[in-house]
């Protein structure tokens, strides 16, 4: 599966670069981490509850952090392994400077799908990887923000990550955005609707 | 002799229970003390296993066992491999590896099983199977044919050199020098799409091991008890007589139900020995997308060479075969590719070779055409750009060509599957052929219609195919007849039976025997303490071999009950007429006795039984044809295409249907209706997709679509009776028939109704989408 | 162990009194708590309609519904509308028609044609597939059960000739 995107940060290169590379940001900003540790220079280790739709559950993984060109690009590879399935894939991350306090992240990679996130899943992932992808920015882009805050006022960071429940919410509400902008709405929301009841109903018996 | 009941309309038999929910499937077994089991299959698709972790499952309350190859010490072993390669052929190289009932070393395909739990539930064994970790190290996954026979693969099996699992050569005459002076060549590169069975019953087995009898007793969705029974008996260490396997109703079989020794097969009835519980396993629908057979991958380079009269010089076909992951049914399926690749016609000279290769996919093995359709589809698709290029109509092009009805038996040259040479028994194409366009008012359409809804910009297209389906083949099945105290026919055979209507059909070839009503005729069949000689339902057979075992023996007893009569009568055996379930004297009928006294005074309490007879009114007999017959069939359809959706709407379907006598022309419709259904799923909905690394994408019902109600046309069924000459009854099968031609008949009228594209379908299956692309290609 | 809860249900007129685990599907509730195997399970992700019950006399999928959402309603499976001695109308004609092969998928669609037949006594070709286009059959092509619905359109409320 393919994967690429943009998304501008509040902030500027070097700072969004601190927090990319802060693994107790990285691990705040994704709800569902229960755990990142470091466990090498460029080695994290992590166990994260994943849901896509109704498919479900921990998976255990790593990702590993290589090609860095501070503050500007890094390859990330991640692979992960869980009860609904397995994921593995690398991607590149490019930073620039868009002036005005602004940073622009471009990143593209491949993501290989297996287990019943794969045969079951199909289409919900790319919607919800997106969107997933999106919220887990916009977290860190809050985290950013409170940072520089911080920073410059010289107090405690006041962040508080999203929980679970409010970013599984806002994925959810981004999926049924994308839908109703599109005119054959209804349909395609009816659907998805009756795609995740059914989904359900596998995970149920699964 | 007029039929009075062979060739009607006969009501089933069975339906009465099926249609009340008072019939018996696997899943319906309920024994007291019945424990459950779920399996832990793999992810990957192909993956070393590094180790296993069963604790936390173990601790589980409600979990009885959790099973891992190693558990199983030396009772490990792989199935039986069930087909050997043909020994009539020579060269042929044949690597056999068979599965394996959890997975030792290596997952060879995804969902390949790795742990079994029994738990005193589904729910629980489902949870424990979540308490499992398993260390397992991906490795890339062969999954493109092609790709698969590089020297630098991956390999699905270490222990051999390649990913070759097979490879063969059929010739016939000379194609390499005629195709020097053919005046036209049509060369194409062909590609079939993977397809499952779907049956609605996904496959299940209970197991009872009573240790005071001694006796494992096996519920299980096979279409083949008696293999199984056999099979069973020598793994486990037991006699014969110590296993009874029983087929009860079986929802849809196709043909994975005739894989034997799956997995769980081999593992369920071991386990309830080993536990001395019951056992029940019933497979869910996922799974099924994964630990059941599936079939159709092939990628044929083929090539037809024809005069300029459209006359076929030859037919070459270089074949790439999938067999999964491992190879138990032989080359069954390749063979009757090849054997299907010169259709109904006269083809002098044939080349084929095929390679069967070995990828980290679900094993194939036959369903519902078991390689015919590909075959089929081959050779239809040459003629049909034959006959374009040339300028000739598709009707005319086939009747040129079709084996002339004086040429029967028609010898092929090469070996069918069932390692005899292939030989068509009996034939008459032509007037079939054009039975079938008259249905469907076929010069009409071309004529008038069709240029008139053209010109409204809509884009109709008629197609017509010609197929032959190898069917009956042996080696044999038998039958025990029986007349009982009240008059009522016990019949007792061994083929499974998953809804074609044995039970009455059957019932209708002893009621025509013994002159007594079809509902009075009990069959029993699928129960290996019934009747235990025999193979199975496959290769569209049970109407011919089983039928002819059971016309025998009906036959036996017949002569018995005229021999005792005729003493009891007084009356010479000649004079006598078996009627309404008595036996009279033609001319003076109130001179009668009823067959169930008969039956009494047939097993004396008084005297002795004379050497060289038996006791009672009861005959065994067996069938087993030389070969098999081969039916016929040309199918019709008239389709509409919208090109902004791309969605294809079928407006008219017939069929012509020669299966040589027809036992039960509603069964035999039914059968066809069935077929057709399966081969429009496998034209333009069904497909299995695979993605790199040998993960299936469709593993749902929801994305792999067989067709509902409002995709199916009405079909019109014609039927023609050219009989076979192979067995007394006549008979030909006809259970595969409906989807064999079905895809080819597609392509040529989807080409024909988006003739403004200029298009060529070369694969299978299509879809809205796949449409899409080739039209804007 | 798994916290029980009380089931009271109406199937085929039979009251039934149970505790059961809340996860327990309807469709595993009546095929082996009650042991009415009648009703079948082709898939369980709803797409099939083997499993097909009436539930307040509308069709719903039990394989989709817990055992507890059924507590206080009324269900009727395939059971409830005929015997062998005694068929339904509508069983009959599937008989009449060779509407069944290998039956596993029969059940679902007797259950969803009951209302439909109350609600459309004389549907034509068209009616009758939409009504069973959420039953799959892999067997028959469904051409011999579009002809036993006719059949039974007809017996169930015979339309006069004139």
């Amino acid at each position: 599966m393919k994967i690429d995107g943009e998304y501008i940060f509040d902030g500027p290169r070097e700072q969004v670069w601190e927090v990319v590379r802060d693994p107790e940001v990285l691990a705040a900003a994704l709800p569902g981490t229960q755990k990142l540790e470091q466990t090498g220079e460029n080695e994290y280790e992590g166990v994260m509850n994943v849901r896509i739709g109704p498919v479900g559950g921990v998976f255990s993984g790593k990702v590993i952090i290589s090609d860095e060109e501070p503050p500007e690009s890094l390859t990330l590879t991640v692979e992960g392994r869980g009860n609904p399935g397995f994921v593995k894939g690398s991607g590149r991350v490019n930073l620039s400077d868009q002036g005005d306090h602004k940073t622009l992240m471009k990143y593209n990679g491949d993501l290989q799908i297996g287990g019943r996130l794969a045969s079951v899943g199909q289409r919900l992932l790319d919607t919800t990887s997106k969107s997933m992808i999106r919220q887990g920015l916009e977290a860190l882009n809050d985290a950013l923000q409170a940072r520089e805050a911080a920073r410059i006022e010289g107090g405690e960071v006041d962040y508080t990550p999203p929980t679970e429940t409010k970013f599984m919410a806002a994925v959810t509400k981004d999926m049924f955005g994308q839908m109703f902008s599109s005119p054959t709405a209804k349909w395609v929301v009816i659907a998805v609707v009756l795609i995740v009841i059914v989904i359900a109903a596998v995970i149920l018996t699964l | 002799m007029t039929k009075k009941f062979i060739g009607k309309r006969i009501l089933r038999n069975e339906d009465p229970r099926l249609l009340t929910g008072g019939a018996l499937f696997v899943d319906d077994v309920d024994i007291p003390g019945m424990l459950h089991a779920a399996f832990l299959r793999s992810d990957y698709a192909h993956a070393h296993l590094r180790s296993i972790d069963v604790s936390a499952a173990r601790e589980r309350p409600g979990v009885v066992a959790v099973i891992t190859a190693e558990d199983m010490g030396d009772e490990w072993q792989p199935g039986p491999p069930l087909v050997s390669p043909p020994p009539t052929v020579e060269n042929v190289l044949f690597n056999s590896r068979t599965q394996v009932p959890l997975v030792k070393d290596k997952v060879r395909h995804a969902g390949e099983p790795i742990v079994l739990v029994i738990a005193e539930s589904r729910y629980i064994a489902e949870d424990a199977v979540e308490d499992i970790i398993v260390d397992l190290e991906p490795l890339d996954a062969v999954v493109d044919l092609e790709k698969a026979l590089e020297p630098d693969s991956v390999l699905v099996h270490d222990d051999l050199d390649s990913n070759l699992a097979a490879h063969l050569v059929q010739k016939k005459g000379d194609y390499a020098t005629i195709r020097e002076n053919a005046d036209l060549l049509i060369k194409r590169r062909i590609v079939i799409d993977r397809g499952a069975a779907v049956a609605m019953e996904n496959r299940g087995i209970v197991a009872q091991w009573d240790p005071k009898s001694q006796h494992l007793t096996v519920w299980d969705t096979t279409q083949a008890p008696i293999p199984i029974r056999n099979g069973l008996a020598a793994r486990l260490g037991l006699s014969e007589h110590q296993v009874r396997v029983i087929a009860p109703f079986v929802g849809g079989g196709f043909g994975p139900k005739m894989m034997m020794f799956y997995p769980e097969e081999m593992l369920i009835p071991w386990i309830s020995i080993k536990l001395n519980r019951p056992v029940k396993w019933i497979e869910d629908r996922r799974e099924n997308f994964y630990a059941t057979t599936q079939e159709r991958e092939q990628i044929h380079e083929a090539e037809m060479a024809l005069t300029r009269d459209g006359r076929i010089l030859g037919v070459s076909d270089v074949i790439l075969h999938d067999s999964g992951a491992y190879d138990p049914y032989g080359l069954t399926i390749p063979l009757n590719t090849q054997c299907h690749a010169m259709g109904a016609y006269d083809v002098p000279n044939f080349f084929s070779e095929v390679t069967v290769i070995f990828t980290n996919k679900t094993l194939t093995t036959p369903v519902r055409g078991a390689g015919r359709p590909q075959g089929i589809f081959v050779v239809e698709r040459l003629l049909d750009l034959a006959a374009k290029e040339l300028g000739i109509d598709p009707i005319e092009i086939r009747k040129r060509n079709f084996i002339p009805p004086e040429s029967f038996p028609y010898d092929h040259q090469i070996i069918d599957q069932a390692f005899a040479t292939l030989i068509f028994d009996s034939g008459n194409y032509r007037p079939a052929l054009e039975k079938a366009a008259d249905m469907i008012d076929f010069e009409q359409f071309v004529k008038v219609d069709q240029p008139r809804l053209r010109a409204e910009g809509r884009h109709v297209g008629i197609g017509i195919v010609s197929f032959v389906e190898t069917t009956g083949v042996g080696p044999y099945e038998g039958a025990r007849v029986t007349v009982e105290a009240s008059g009522k026919i016990n019949v007792a055979t061994g083929v499974g039976t998953q809804g074609q209507g044995h039970f009455t059909s059957f019932a209708q070839i002893v009621a025509e025997q013994l002159g007594v009503d079809v509902s009075d005729v009990h069959l029993v069949t699928g129960d290996t303490s019934a009747f235990h000689w025999g193979t199975g339902t496959f290769a569209s057979r049970g109407a011919v071999v089983a039928a002819n075992a059971i016309n025998a023996s009906a036959l036996a007893v017949r002569q018995k009950i005229l021999k005792l009569a005729s003493e009891i009568l007084e009356a010479p055996e000649e004079e006598l007429e078996l009627e309404g379930g008595k036996v009279r004297v033609a001319d003076v009928p109130r001179i009668s006795i009823s067959l169930g006294e008969l039956a009494v005074l047939a097993n004396p309490l008084r005297g002795a039984v004379e050497p060289g007879t038996e006791p009672g009114l009861e005959a065994t007999a067996y069938f087993g044809p030389k070969y098999g017959g081969t039916a016929f069939g040309a199918h019709a359809m008239i389709v509409e295409v919208d090109t902004e959706t791309m969605m294809v709407e079928i407006k008219r379907y017939t069929v012509v249907e020669d299966c040589g006598t027809v036992i039960n022309p509603l069964i035999v419709e039914g059968q066809i209706h069935g077929g057709v259904s399966m081969g429009i799923g496998n034209s333009f909905y069904e497909k299995l997709v695979y993605d790199e690394n040998g993960q299936l994408l469709n593993a749902s019902l929801a994305d792999y679509l067989i067709p509902s109600a409002t995709e199916m046309p009405h079909i019109e069924v014609s039927h023609q009776e050219t009989q076979s000459p192979l067995n007394p009854l006549g008979s030909k099968g006809a259970g595969e028939a409906g989807a064999i031609p079905v895809p080819s008949l597609f392509a040529q009228a989807l080409e024909d109704a988006l003739y403004d594209y200029d298009l060529e379908i070369m694969e299978m299956p299509l879809s809205p989408n796949r449409l899409f692309e080739l039209l804007h290609e | 162990m798994r916290k029980l809860t009380d089931v009271g249900v109406s199937v085929n007129g039979t009251n039934y009194n149970r505790s059961v685990e809340p996860r327990l599907l309807l469709s595993d509730f009546l095929r082996h708590e009650l042991g009415l195997t009648g009703t079948h399970v082709g898939c369980e992700h709803g797409v099939c309609g083997a499993c097909t019950v009436l539930f307040d006399g509308k069709p719903v999928r039990s394989c989709l519904m817990f055992a507890v959402q059924a507590n206080g309603h009324e269900i009727i499976t395939v059971e409830g509308l005929g015997t062998i001695e005694q068929l339904h109308p509508l069983q009959e004609s599937f008989r009449e028609a060779h509407g069944v092969q290998c039956g596993f998928c029969t059940p679902g669609i007797l259950t969803t044609l009951i209302p439909f037949l109350e609600e459309n006594p004389n549907p034509d070709e068209d009616e009758i597939m939409h009504a069973i286009s959420g039953n799959l059959c892999r067997c028959t092509g469904y051409q011999h059960i579009v002809e036993a619905v006719k059949l039974a359109a007809q017996k169930m409320s015979p339309v006069d000739e004139v």
